[in-house]
């Protein structure tokens, strides 16, 4: 047992001492997981779903109510992070800013917006006004900021209609119930009119819609406690083929013989190599943890969760790297397929785009990754969950490392660990 | 001529020492542009947000909201039961999961007890986007009864109604009469999509085509820094000061080899677009070939730099990748800059791998030309000058 810890400790020193495998299972995912904060905007103060400040160029040529409180909806509070109006002279400006990708769309609201929707005293006896169309003018190389201006437009303008269907309503169920004459139609429009100056009607929808997150509470998601274990668990990917590499290093550097010369058996010598590999992966995963929530201030959750997490997460992950170095022949092949596997799993197990936006063949392939599952249980503890929410991933992953382990022992007994 | 040949030569043949190189010169870059393509709505499937609805209700009312959702631009809404919903909602399959209750009928409108529960993937811009969507179907679908109640109480402001039933036949006749004024509602909102000088289909793939191809070119040239780490080791580097070799020419040398092979890499990927994801790469070949070449220079000669800082291999095989990653990443190889907050799209653009995206962004997604890109190609030769004078200057072959 002492043996089995004494080599495992000594390759722990080994892998920190080594500043190029520093650089992948330290620097990389640390220097990766800042970039993602940037481009993420969790630096920058914003919720890091990504999108804030989209900039759209408003024109209101409209003289009425209805176009200036679609401007206003624009520069209210609710909408501060989200857009960024400006307000370009005319049409063709804003449309230029377009072309131009200075912005993600323009919203050009004609003259007589209103008009066309609120008829004016005089208007009640002609015939239905003309439909007056807002424009909203999309950059096609900005899709996603375009939708959101036109999602933001599109509510605005059923609130306005249901303002005036109800108006309309109104007056007309009044007219045909003989409630009212066709002669006193005007004068009850206007008292409406009135009235609704008077004392507005609330603006709410007349279905409650109740928004809650996952687990119905209103968490709030640091994007930060996605971003930082995905990459940490795609280099942990890094650190456990290396540890398989030292393996068939010590073989074909005659170390290994040697140390079977000593009363030390081919058992011990694995023993302590896996104990090495599993050592070094949870100190690598612990250090970024610890760093990354002294740094960034990042709230990793439930510490226990986390440290068990962590070590099912080496555990499932050791595994794999015994399989590679079970079925490599040199360390080349190890250190090889090793980078490209750490590559393909970082990205099928979610560390570079979220698995719930991948084709659904995608999201069944990603189960054989320790990553994918890890980084399900990071979310939960991110989420404000704890280690009783971790059964699932926690299962998968010792499930996961145990099969490969028992694979790779067979391997390794065929393969005859002390053969030079 | 002879010799630099000769030295892109033998570094070819380093290089492609072994069979695994294959694995990340085409191998990897075809299957990262494929999964990461795969999270990027194609040009022929539906692009709409996927919106989970549990239809519990089963009312005219609840239909109504499913049609209203089924003609919004934002989300389509895939009906499944409660236990599939919550199922995929545990398992964060899906975004966003909209539940119409038992009980949502046109009563619990009017009684003003209608509800509906938005369950929502936290920080999530699916989510987001999606809840924006449901509010206005919610709001459509009430809109009427709104009207209807609105009209109700207008006629109580002139006087009372004589009994309950009268006050509901009222509400109920305003109801219809609502219901067909929302019907004959007119488009207020026109969507007009912008000009570009020669306007192509928006495919976001292309992102990923581009974006793949740039990360995977830009790190084993920048990997030139091991090849003269190698060769430092090898005390192979040493043994050229014996021969009448320029550092210019041996640098020179090296450059143009890697570039040459990193050429042949773009064209296979280009031409993996081009027949596999059906991309419009081959538009403009002659301005494809200057962004390539300019990108592709612009990559080597960086890589010559920081193979005068390290060390060992070792050492700049790690920090080729690492830098590498990080440059895709910021240069929105991997995720749109659009997506980026404006300051940081700002930074960006001292990086090589920004000019090179933006430049083959014109070319395979806004169908600009060789006029168009010349831009860009300049910025990326600037850097390859820099970064090669920089080179030239600090090289040792100690």
């Amino acid at each position: 047992m002492l043996k089995t810890f004494l080599i495992g400790i000594k390759d722990v020193r080994l892998a920190f001492r080594d500043r190029a495998a520093l650089t992948f299972m330290l620097a990389a995912p640390f220097v990766l997981t800042l970039g993602l904060g940037l481009v993420t905007g969790r630096f920058s103060g914003n919720s890091g779903s990504g999108i804030s400040d989209i900039p759209v160029a408003i024109v209101n040529l409209d003289d009425g109510q209805l176009g200036q409180a679609l401007v206003d909806a624009f520069n209210s509070p609710e909408l501060a992070d989200l857009t960024e109006p400006t307000f370009p002279s005319d049409p063709e400006a804003a449309r230029r800013l377009i072309d131009e990708d200075q912005a993600a769309a323009a919203v050009i609201i004609p003259a007589g917006f209103t008009q066309s929707i609120i008829p004016q005293a005089s208007d009640f006896e002609s015939a239905q006004p003309e439909v007056v169309q807002i424009e909203v003018y999309t950059n096609p190389e900005r899709p996603t900021s375009a939708g959101i201006i036109k999602a933001i437009v599109d509510e605005f303008i059923s609130r306005v209609e249901e303002g005036r269907v109800g108006g309309e309503v109104s007056i007309l169920q009044m007219l045909v119930s003989g409630r009212i004459t066709p002669e006193q139609a005007e004068d009850a429009g206007n008292a409406m009119s009135q009235r609704l100056q008077d004392e507005p009607m609330t603006n709410e929808a007349a279905i409650t819609l109740n928004s809650s997150t996952a687990d119905g509470q209103a968490v709030e998601f640091d994007a930060l406690a996605y971003i930082a274990p995905g990459m940490a668990l795609m280099f942990l990917m890094y650190t456990v083929s290396y540890g398989g590499r030292s393996i068939l290093a010590e073989r074909t550097q005659g170390t290994l013989p040697r140390l079977l010369v000593s009363p030390t058996s081919s058992a011990q010598i694995l023993g302590g190599k896996i104990f090495g590999i599993f050592l070094t992966g949870a100190a690598q995963m612990l250090i970024l943890i610890g760093a990354s929530s002294l740094i960034f201030q990042l709230k990793w959750g439930d510490p226990l969760g986390v440290v068990v997490l962590v070590l099912a997460a080496v555990f499932g992950a050791t595994g794999w790297g015994m399989f590679i170095t079970a079925t490599a022949r040199t360390t080349a092949q190890v250190a090889n397929v090793g980078s490209a596997m750490m590559l393909i799993f970082g990205a099928l197990g979610g560390s570079f785009v979220s698995l719930e936006q991948m084709p659904v063949f995608v999201q069944a392939i990603s189960k054989i990754t320790p990553n994918a599952w890890a980084l399900n249980g990071f979310t939960t503890l991110g989420l404000g969950g704890t280690l009783a929410d971790l059964g699932t991933p926690i299962t998968a992953l010792l499930i996961m490392g145990a099969s490969l382990f028992a694979v790779s022992v067979y391997l390794f007994g065929k393969k005859d660990l002390a053969q030079k | 001529m002879k010799k630099l040949f000769a030295i892109a030569w033998k570094d070819a043949v380093i290089r492609f020492s072994t069979i695994a190189e294959l694995l990340f010169f085409i191998i990897l870059p075809i299957i990262f542009t494929l999964i990461m393509a795969g999270g990027t709505p194609s040009g022929e499937g539906d692009p709409r947000i996927r919106l989970v609805v549990v239809d519990q209700a089963q009312t005219p009312v609840s239909q109504g909201i499913l049609a209203e959702l089924e003609k919004s631009t934002a989300v389509w809404p895939d009906v499944l039961s409660l236990k599939e919903a919550e199922s995929q909602f545990d398992a964060r399959e899906a975004a966003v999961v909209l539940i119409l209750p038992a009980g949502l009928d046109l009563q619990a409108i009017q009684n003003g007890t209608a509800e509906a529960d938005l369950r929502q993937q936290p920080n999530n811009l699916n989510a987001t986007v999606a809840a924006r969507a449901v509010q206005t179907a919610l709001r459509r679908v009430g809109s009427a009864v709104n009207a209807a109640n609105m009209a109700v109480k207008e006629a109580e402001a002139s006087g009372t109604f004589e009994s309950e039933t009268d006050r509901q036949a009222y509400f109920n006749d305003a109801l219809k009469l609502a219901q067909t004024a929302q019907a004959e509602t007119p488009e207020r909102v026109t969507v007009i999509e912008g000009a570009t000088p020669d306007p192509t289909e928006y495919d976001p793939r292309a992102n990923q085509s581009t974006g793949q191809m740039i990360t995977w070119v830009f790190i084993p040239l920048f990997g030139i820094s091991a090849l003269f780490a190698y060769e430092r080791q090898q005390g192979t580097l040493r043994r050229i000061l014996t021969t009448p070799t320029t550092k210019a020419t041996y640098l020179f040398g090296t450059i143009a080899g890697q570039v040459a092979v990193a050429m042949v890499q773009m064209t296979i990927l280009v031409l993996f677009g081009i027949f596999v994801m059906k991309l419009g790469w081959g538009r403009e070949p002659l301005a494809l070939f200057v962004i390539m070449l300019a990108s592709a220079l612009a990559a080597a000669s960086i890589g010559v730099t920081m193979g005068t800082f390290v060390k060992s291999e070792g050492q700049a095989s790690g920090l080729s990748t690492m830098f590498g990653m990080v440059m895709a990443l910021l240069g929105g190889c991997w995720y749109p800059l659009e997506m980026f907050p404006p300051v940081v799209q700002n930074l960006v653009k001292v990086l090589p791998t920004t000019w090179a995206m933006e430049g083959m962004l014109d070319l395979v997604l806004r169908g600009r030309g060789l006029i168009d890109i010349l831009p860009e190609a300049g910025v990326l030769l600037g850097f390859a000058a820099v970064f090669f004078t920089v080179g030239v200057w600090r090289f040792r072959y100690e």
